[in-house]
């Protein structure tokens, strides 16, 4: 049981590397082929640059909820590791379960947001509708609820457990 | 309410992710002010409306690939053999490859770790004093943020809308006076010397050594200011060139290894997005409610011209720069203190120049500059010691801060 459970981890990290990867190749080979197009055929793919600045946004959204598994989010820490561990331990819950209400109000939001681009059939570049190229926000606020909730439960249990150790995902 | 947004702020500084911190603060403003809470991500996307964005997850991998690879090392021995000999030509060493390093790594930890390893044993078995030698280290640790093609400019640019590659060339000649005047002290410090002769061959060798990095800033720059690509196309060239570089022809970093490289800079990249979305609507609704320009009539009955006001505002960036790293400061400063500059007649792109020269002298002001403590955990020595050692390089760096602020010409010259 324990040994799938890290398979699976494992599986997920290898797939996230993977789908950042080619995000990032993505946007690195279309911008290389507007320039040569641009420079060398005085010609170039007109949906390129909006479908450019979507890839930014997605995979900038993917790394954001890889960035909340690997604990690497920006924060501002003024005690860091000042505290006693017991105290840490604790505040570390609090941050996790504060995080976890503000990533789904920001899912709401953004699903609301998606509902209402559906509702108004807009598309963007290559005929693709926007409410698709949007739904990234709320996938990937989703995605960070999710980590968020699971990092909360497993903070509980050992915070419950005895004394605090880690204060994985709490900021860098 | 407000009791609820003092709880969210107050674990906004005890380490909770920024980006939540001003989320929730919009996603509860919005709703206090009966707008439908769909706003905070509809203007989150309007991030997609920016071309420029497209540089920031480029050059971050950029840097990235430039660090995990062997050419800081290479880069080293290549101005050890070129400026080495020259008296007080390892210190001035230190300033170019820690400034050119900051430059393209952006976050300037990286740079006391990466380099300040290698410096230190050299700068110490050449005669120069320890604490001289850790006070340059520690200074030269953020030195370069000013060069392009800096993320700290970009990001000044994204939030400030300012065109990047004007700020590009403002910040050149800002950071060599920056530059000239640490060199100036470092000659002066430099312990005397038999200059060391090279050979044609040795240089040669060197040369050799970076021929495949050498070429880069005249790609990066040539293409931006010759016409031939904007700023986010020179960010895929710069990362293609350095894939073609460091992965296939050095091989320092193998193939195998690239995805999970590629995947550090999108994590790197992913935390530095959602603060930026997350500010998108916590400024819509500062501006909205007007705070801005309350702020402004609030200080111009104090302050009454623009030299005042500069001399305020570097006082309290140098503060911010010590409490805060220079992305969150960025992305919490500018969009209340631009409209506030632009009103006393400040050029944004000289603000965004000022606001870099602040940030980067608060690395290492004491009591809690970040560089200040990377060193100490560096070089396990005492964070006092440090205070004392970085003192002169302070005075130097808050000189050249004046000047850049007062003669705004060092900013527009190259315009």
């Amino acid at each position: 049981m324990a040994q799938s459970l890290v398979k699976l981890k494992r599986a997920a990290l290898y797939g996230e590397e993977i789908l950042l990867g080619l995000l990032l190749s993505a946007m690195i080979l279309l911008a290389c082929l507007q320039i040569i197009l641009r420079t060398f055929f005085a010609s170039g793919l007109f949906w390129a640059d909006p479908v450019l600045r979507y890839l930014v946004i997605w995979s900038g959204l993917f790394g954001a909820v890889a960035a909340t598994g690997r604990g690497r989010h920006i924060a501002i820490d003024l005690i860091g590791d000042h505290l006693p561990p017991v105290l840490q331990g604790w505040l570390t819950l609090i941050i996790q379960l504060f995080s976890t209400l503000a990533a789904a109000g920001l899912t709401w939001a953004g699903w609301r947001f998606v509902a209402s681009e559906f509702a108004f059939g807009a598309s963007g570049p290559l005929g693709l509708p926007l409410w698709l190229l949007n739904s990234i926000f709320p996938l990937a606020f989703a995605l960070i609820t999710l980590r968020y909730l699971l990092l909360f439960f497993g903070q509980a249990r050992a915070v419950i457990a005895g004394p605090a150790i880690g204060r994985e995902g709490g900021g860098q | 309410m407000s009791l609820v947004k003092f709880v969210i702020l107050g674990l906004g500084l005890l380490g909770t992710p920024l980006f939540l911190v001003i989320g929730a603060l919009a996603l509860l403003a919005f709703a206090g002010a009966d707008i439908d809470i769909a706003v905070v991500v509809i203007e989150m996307a309007r991030l997609a409306d920016t071309p420029m964005l497209l540089a920031l997850p480029l050059f971050i991998f950029a840097g990235i690939l430039l660090s995990e690879s062997r050419a800081p090392d290479r880069i080293l021995r290549f101005s050890q053999i070129f400026f080495g000999w020259l008296p007080g030509g390892l210190a001035v060493v230190t300033l170019l490859v820690c400034a050119v390093f900051t430059a393209f790594t952006g976050a300037s930890g990286v740079t006391i770790f990466a380099l300040g390893g290698l410096l230190l044993p050299a700068l110490l078995a050449d005669g120069y004093d320890r604490k001289f030698t850790m006070g340059l280290i520690t200074s030269s640790g953020s030195l370069g943020l000013l060069f392009p093609p800096s993320l700290p400019l970009i990001i000044y640019g994204v939030i400030a809308e300012t065109r990047i590659d004007q700020l590009f060339l403002a910040g050149i000649l800002p950071g060599m006076l920056m530059l000239t005047m640490l060199a100036v002290y470092a000659f002066v410090k430099s312990p005397p010397r038999k200059p060391i002769a090279r050979g044609p061959r040795e240089m040669l060798a060197g040369l050799r050594l970076v021929a495949w990095e050498l070429p880069l800033p005249v790609i990066l720059l040539g293409g931006i200011y010759g016409g031939f690509f904007v700023p986010a196309e020179a960010a895929a060239v710069t990362a293609a060139y350095l894939i073609l570089v460091e992965v296939a022809i050095h091989r320092d970093i193998p193939w195998s290894q690239l995805p999970a490289v590629m995947a550090q800079s999108m994590v790197l990249f992913g935390g530095i997005l959602v603060i930026l979305a997350a500010s998108m609507a916590s400024t819509n609704f500062l501006i909205d409610q007007q705070v801005p320009d309350r702020l402004f009539a609030v200080m111009s009955s104090y302050i009454d011209n623009k030299y005042t006001f500069l001399l305020l505002l570097n006082l309290f960036l140098l503060i911010i720069g010590a409490m805060l790293d220079i992305f969150s400061a960025l992305v919490l400063i500018v969009p209340l203190i631009l409209p506030i500059a632009l009103a006393y007649g400040v050029d944004p792109v000289h603000l965004g120049i000022i606001f870099l020269t602040n940030l980067q002298i608060g690395y290492c002001t004491p009591p809690v500059g970040l560089n200040l403590f990377l060193a100490s955990y560096r070089f396990e020595r005492p964070v006092t010691e440090l205070y004392r050692a970085t003192l002169p390089f302070l005075g130097l760096l808050l000189l050249t801060l004046m000047i850049v602020t007062y003669f705004p010409w060092f900013c527009s010259a190259l315009l």
